[in-house]
């Protein structure tokens, strides 16, 4: 079964002269494990797509199954609920909180699940080893480059265990050494620990690391290449 | 319940992300509280004041009259001192009682004549009763002490008859038959006190000196003025002896001078409007800056919506943090105006030198010590909460407007 699966979803916004169809028919199809990007030039459809697969959007018409679970017409307040315990997010700036340090920031989504305290601090540390910042787990975000601030989202959004991550341009504000690196690390959890990722990007050099690269264009998806 | 202690630890930490706005608003919420708490013990200080001030100087806290005498103060109207006398001790024995004739009666001097209100008392008594003596200065004689057949007169009244110390003067009245008599005073003492109505026409005569010129037996009075220890076991009494002597006429000072539970209703209001002022400002300052602070933070709140964060948690979260700043701001503005009121309701303000004489003819007193009751402590605190709470809505429902959608703009 797939993890994640779209059925002629559209969303269209209207105003008084014209319809924009942002995300026109999509029918796609990821398996647990996978790790896929979503490319497009600017105005694609990309963000879209992706806030309607994290149930931040809801959908003009058709359906988004998440783990066979039919998401798409839940209730806002549900879908928060689920958005919490199944889908970890990364965006492409302004992740962190800043009051918090990088390891309370990583807490704090396993405070609002209602784990426990010594769970949380040892996982919390354990996450952001696994990203390379074991050794800043004090640091607020001001006191971090945008490369580690984005691997403290990436430690966060695993956090809560979630089905998949999904990271909607995470290298767009980042230096071309500073996306490499934060690439190579999502590659290598998705490998050793088989975590999910639906990414997008417009830097050919970030969607080369993709097994599998869904282009959209208008809204459609024109390609779909595993590789 | 976790979940709500992390909340607040973020609240409070929220908080501190923009030190210079935050003290500015902590120092002014505190500062408006501070004014606003010293303004409400200064008025009921003063309120207070001028109470105490007339209920010490003569008026005393019960007075027991036939009801004959406070409708038309009749000298006939009298009652027996035996018959009272016991059942005042009955009801207190640490309070003090000043038996008063009071009659009408014209004093004239050579060159001039006044209408007055007689106080024939006993001079131990009356002293024991009322600080009315006090008001003699040293170098304008006694209290009744010495001499023969002594009056005390006020400054006013002296001025008006021309009169010093030894000065001559004739007090005319009705006796008992209604015929005139009239008895030769030399003036014993001139006193002079804030309230100028009382002072042009009050006299001071020793009971047993004009007793004989009445034609009243021995052992009545027309007043019974009881001191009590203060204004609540005042009232006390009041309703004791009312109980105790169905016959007679027996009023506290609030029912003896209405004027001054008008003072006393009037400093209710007048704290209510100033406090409801310095409310007002602080619910728009709280608002104002919370609101700013949940408008600039809209990426973040959309942020935290997005991983999970319920709108409960949201608004919880934006409530505590304007909370925090209300209990901090007002409680350092309710502190340092307690420590004010301490040290000022001990020491006293002296108003004197901003206040005209016009301001002392109603017997109002320059020195005020502001006061600030545990009743109107525990309002001020439980009004300024409820402030907070309904200051603290507005900004935390704008927070949960805010969509998670924004923490994928850029
Ligand atoms: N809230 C919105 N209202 C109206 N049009 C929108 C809105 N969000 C996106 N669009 C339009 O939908 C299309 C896709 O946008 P988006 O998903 O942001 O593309 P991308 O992320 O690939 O740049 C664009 O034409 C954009 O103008
Ligand atoms: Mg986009």
């Amino acid at each position: 079964m797939p993890i994640i699966e779209t059925i002629n979803l559209y969303k269209t916004y209207k105003d008084q002269t014209s319809e924009v169809h942002a995300v026109d028919n999509v029918n796609i199809s990821i398996a647990e494990g996978e790790f896929t990007a979503i490319v497009g030039p600017s105005g694609s459809g990309k963000t879209t797509l992706l806030n309607l697969i994290g149930g931040l959007d809801t959908p003009t018409s058709g359906n988004l199954f998440i783990d066979g679970q039919d998401i798409s017409r839940l209730k806002p307040k549900e879908m928060v609920d689920f958005r919490l315990h199944h889908i970890g997010f990364v965006f492409q700036s302004f992740n962190l909180i800043p009051v918090l340090s990088a390891k309370e920031n990583v807490a704090f989504v396993m405070e609002l699940q209602g784990r426990k305290k010594g769970e949380r601090d040892t996982r919390a540390q354990e996450l952001l080893e696994a990203v390379g910042l074991g050794d800043r787990a004090n640091s607020r975000p001001s006191k971090l480059s945008g490369g580690q601030q984005q691997r403290v989202a990436v430690a966060r959004a695993l956090a809560s265990k979630p089905k998949f991550i999904l990271a909607d341009e995470p290298t767009a504000n980042l230096d071309s050494k500073s996306a490499e690196n934060l690439l190579d690390m999502m590659e290598k959890l998705n490998q050793k620990e088989n975590i999910t990722f639906v990414f997008s990007t417009h830097d050919p050099r970030i969607m080369s690391k993709a097994r599998r690269i869904i282009t959209l264009e208008d809204g459609k998806i024109i390609n779909d290449i595993v590789k | 319940m976790k979940i709500t202690l992390m909340l607040m630890r973020l609240s409070w930490k929220n908080i501190w992300r923009n030190k210079f706005r935050s003290i500015l608003i902590l120092s002014a919420i505190a500062i408006g509280l501070f004014a606003g708490t010293f303004t409400v013990a200064f008025i009921a200080g003063w309120g207070r004041a001028t109470i105490e001030t007339e209920i010490c100087n003569q008026l005393s806290h019960t007075q027991i009259h036939t009801p004959d005498f406070s409708y038309n103060y009749d000298i006939n109207s009298y009652f027996l001192e035996d018959r009272i006398a016991p059942v005042v001790d009955s009801v207190t024995h640490l309070n003090s009682v000043s038996y008063r004739l009071k009659l009408y009666g014209v004093l004239a001097s050579a060159s001039n004549t006044v209408g007055t209100f007689v106080h024939a008392i006993d001079p131990e008594e009356e002293k024991a009763t009322t600080t009315i003596y006090q008001y003699i200065p040293d170098s304008l004689g006694t209290f009744l002490e010495k001499d023969k057949l002594p009056i005390v007169i006020s400054q006013r009244t002296a001025k008006k008859l021309n009169a010093r110390l030894k000065t001559k003067v004739v007090l005319s009245l009705q006796d008992v038959n209604g015929d005139m008599q009239s008895v030769a005073f030399r003036v014993g003492g001139i006193f002079k006190t804030n309230n100028s109505m009382f002072d042009e026409s009050t006299i001071f005569v020793r009971k047993s000196d004009i007793l004989p010129y009445t034609g009243l037996p021995e052992g009545v009075a027309h007043e019974a003025a009881i001191l009590a220890s203060n204004v609540s076991t005042g009232k006390e009494i009041t309703k004791a002896l009312g109980k105790a002597l169905p016959d007679m006429d027996v009023q506290g000072w609030n029912e003896l001078q209405p004027a001054l539970r008008l003072i006393h209703a009037w400093t209710d209001l007048i704290n209510v409007i100033i406090l409801s002022i310095f409310l007002v400002a602080l619910s728009f300052g709280i608002v104002n800056t919370m609101l700013m602070a949940v408008l600039e933070r809209t990426k973040e709140l959309g942020v935290l919506a997005c991983i999970g964060m319920n709108k409960r948690n949201i608004f919880k979260m934006v409530m505590f943090e304007t909370l925090c700043l209300t209990v901090v701001g007002s409680g350092i503005g309710i502190l340092l105006a307690s420590w004010v009121i301490g040290y000022t309701g001990e020491h006293g303000i002296d108003l004197g030198f901003m206040l005209n004489a016009n301001y002392e003819r109603f017997g109002f007193s320059s020195v005020v010590y502001p006061i600030l009751e545990t009743r109107a402590f525990l309002e001020i605190i439980a009004l300024v909460v409820i402030t907070g709470i309904i200051s603290a809505i507005y900004p935390a429902r704008k927070a949960l407007k805010i969509n998670s959608w924004e923490a994928t703009k850029c």
